[in-house]
């Protein structure tokens, strides 16, 4: 039996070194983590659109390092202990990299995973500041930062002249950081915060906390949580007839927010955001803009997907430049060589951080009809 | 003074859904001593099947507002009450005889299959109703300014409790019910169809959660297939806090978890309020274990 078990072993072994061996031929693994289901829904399901349709681009073209690109796409929820998993599922497919996620609660809980497996994770929708001052050697993104979003927001509170501000987050690592961000810019500028509290996401009624912020008497609304809630709180504002403007953080951009509160009552708000695709003028984005409505039927409705678009055409670059897929190469040309990449949204750059450097925040507005319009 | 009222209208509004819901754990419990988690999620599907039947059938266009209102929520409360029968049937009557335990897995594991099968039929993304089924137009009381819907939702809802509350204790069906609550064996030798009754109670209670789902529906618009979970959660905690088991205690228990949230979330602190409503449901069972109106000890689950 011992020997019996001795020899089924040794077969194992070969059997595994043999399969491991001809990976290496087989396709190149891409991880994509995203929220395919839960509240952000629309997002991670344009996300996996984007990279799907850029992979077989990649793959008529013949494929990177003459190898094909396989998308690994798993679901994290938009929850932090599903990432978790989901990361832990990638990991154990060996994917060279993963692109993604959304939430920045979400990338925090899955950044470690990542990191100790040293795959490079490239973030596409998380601004959070803190995820990029851990010092992880393996984590960048494509979108920009909060700090630079709670500037860009600051500004426009002070060019609109509103004196009495009220924040509303919703206790998420995103929300809570650009709210506590901009709190400390606008005060220094002069403005008085009225109102500083979360709301918990995931609720129907927030009338109470409506009618509360009301009391206050603020001349705007800032709200720095998700476009599901914020589409409520437009909803509701709107019944109880308060006309306060409200604006809101770049996760408020998604044009669900626009389906949930009804053009009505969305009219008038403000966000801010990364340019959207339709107002890219690059050459990349136009071609891109028109295979996905090509494949799609339509056009892409979420920056963050074109930013997950952009985390898997620099990731393409890095392999084909370094004629690797190890993780060390790829994140040192990510780093230090990747300069001015021509992407879907504007010119790329990462810093020593792993932040993404240039590009401005812009403020867009909802008009009549629900569509989003970019401020001058 | 005037928030405070506006804010407990708010509190009533809320805590009446919550009310609604409760009733449909409080009355399983009360006769099969099963907490029927798959509740929030038969509350779902009464929101989805509302949409369905709103948008594919133009009932409000057909009959009216009134009339189209009306004849929808009797639809959406028959089938998902037919959908709550199944479940029995499926779920639950195959286990009746076995352990406790087993039955609250069961149920645990109707809940995760109703759930995912919303995700399948109707997609993970959030479904809108269509905005302008009632008019949006506040009432103005006392200087306050309220929905005209949030107001018919309460009304609705008071009503579908007090009909029940009266078919409970006043009809032969009723008392057979109660009967069976206190003492199956009892009220089998008594000649009482003991599953006929339990029939009936997954029939009332899924019929309430659904309504109550189509309410949701109507008044915020925004339905997605994990909200089940929320409510279902806070209706179970209502339940709780008026005396799982007890009808009228489950009414009580919701409005006042209701109230209790919006007055929290009014003078304390907005991102506590969960916490501040559970604070008060603790300290209500540690001073009356059985909740505000319950009479048993409830027993383990």
């Amino acid at each position: 039996m011992n020997k019996f078990l001795r020899v089924t072993l040794a077969f194992l072994v070969v059997g595994l070194v043999v399969w491991g061996c001809a990976k290496e031929t087989g396709p190149i693994k891409i991880g994509l983590m995203g929220p395919m289901t839960g509240p952000w829904a629309s997002e991670g399901q344009e996300m996996k659109q984007v990279v799907d349709l850029l992979a077989e681009e990649v793959n008529a073209k013949g494929g990177v390092l003459g190898r094909k690109v396989e998308v690994v796409s798993e679901d994290d929820g938009g929850d932090p202990k599903t990432a978790a998993l989901a990361a832990q599922k990638l990991v154990t497919q060996k994917v060279v990299a993963v692109i993604g996620t959304y939430g920045s609660s979400i990338t925090e809980a899955s950044q470690n995973i990542y990191n100790e497996a040293k795959i490079p994770q490239i973030a596409n929708g998380s601004t959070a500041i803190r995820l990029t001052e851990k010092g992880l050697k393996y984590f960048f993104r494509t979108c920009p930062r909060d700090d630079e979003q709670a500037k860009v927001g600051a500004q426009y509170i002070q060019n609109m002249g509103y004196k009495k501000l009220a924040i509303l987050h919703d206790n998420t690592t995103y929300a809570k950081g650009l709210a506590d961000e901009a709190k400390g810019l606008v005060e220094k500028a002069g403005v008085e915060i009225v109102f500083f509290d979360a709301l918990t996401p995931g609720e129907k009624d927030y009338t109470a906390i409506l009618t509360k912020m009301k009391a206050a008497n603020p001349d705007a609304v800032f709200f720095t949580g998700y476009y599901p809630e914020g589409g409520l709180l437009l909803n509701q504002k709107k019944a109880m007839n308060w006309p306060v403007p409200f604006i809101g953080g770049d996760a408020t951009n998604n044009p669900d927010l626009v389906k949930i509160a009804g053009a009505e009552a969305a009219e008038g708000f403000a966000f801010l955001s990364p340019p959207l695709p339709k107002d890219l003028p690059t050459p990349e984005a136009k071609a891109f803009l028109e295979s996905f409505t090509k494949k799609y039927g339509k056009a892409p409705a979420s920056i963050y997907s074109a930013l997950a678009g952009d985390a898997f055409r620099v990731l393409i670059a890095a392999i084909q430049a370094t004629k690797s897929t190890e993780a060390d190469k790829v994140g040192e040309y990510l780093h230090n060589q990747l300069k001015d990449f021509a992407g879907l949204t504007g010119k790329l750059s990462f810093n020593a951080k792993g932040d993404r450097v240039g590009e401005v925040y812009k403020v867009y507005k909802v008009n009549a009809q629900g569509e989003f319009i970019l401020q001058p | 003074m005037e928030i405070f009222l506006q804010q407990l209208t708010n509190g009533l509004a809320v805590g009446s859904i919550y009310a609604l819901i409760a009733l449909g754990y409080t009355m399983v419990y009360g006769v099969l001593k099963l907490i029927n988690f798959a509740h929030g999620d038969l509350f779902t599907i009464g929101s989805y099947l509302g949409l369905t039947l709103l948008t594919s059938l133009a009932l409000t266009g057909r009959l009216g507002t009134t009339a189209g209102i009306l004849c929808l929520a009797l639809m959406v409360m028959g089938l998902v009450a037919l959908i709550g029968a199944l479940l029995e049937r499926t779920a639950y009557r195959p286990l009746r005889q076995s352990p406790r335990l087993s039955a609250v897995v069961s149920a645990l594991g109707a809940s995760i299959f109703l759930q995912n099968a919303v995700m399948l039929i109707y997609g993970a993304r959030f479904q809108v109703y269509p905005h302008d089924i009632l008019p949006k137009m506040p009432v103005g009381l006392f200087g306050l300014y309220i929905p005209l819907v949030k107001v018919l939702v309460l009304v609705a809802a008071l009503v579908m409790m007090m009909a029940l509350y009266l078919f409970i204790q006043k009809t032969k069906l009723g008392t057979a019910i109660r009967a069976a609550a206190i003492d199956q064996g009892a009220a089998r030798l008594m000649g009482i169809d003991v599953d006929r009754v339990i029939l009936i109670v997954f029939l009332i209670g899924p019929a309430l959660g659904g309504v109550a789902g189509l309410m949701v529906g109507l008044l915020y618009g925004q339905i997605n297939f994990t909200m089940g979970w929320v409510y279902g959660l806070k209706a179970f905690t209502a339940a709780i806090l008026g005396g799982i088991g007890n009808i009228p205690g489950a009414m009580v228990g919701g409005i006042l978890l209701g109230v209790i949230e919006a007055l929290g979330a009014a003078y304390l602190s907005i991102a506590w309020k969960d916490a501040i409503a559970f604070c008060v449901l603790i300290g209500i069972l540690i001073v009356r274990p059985t909740g505000l109106l319950g009479e048993r000890v409830a027993e383990k689950v």
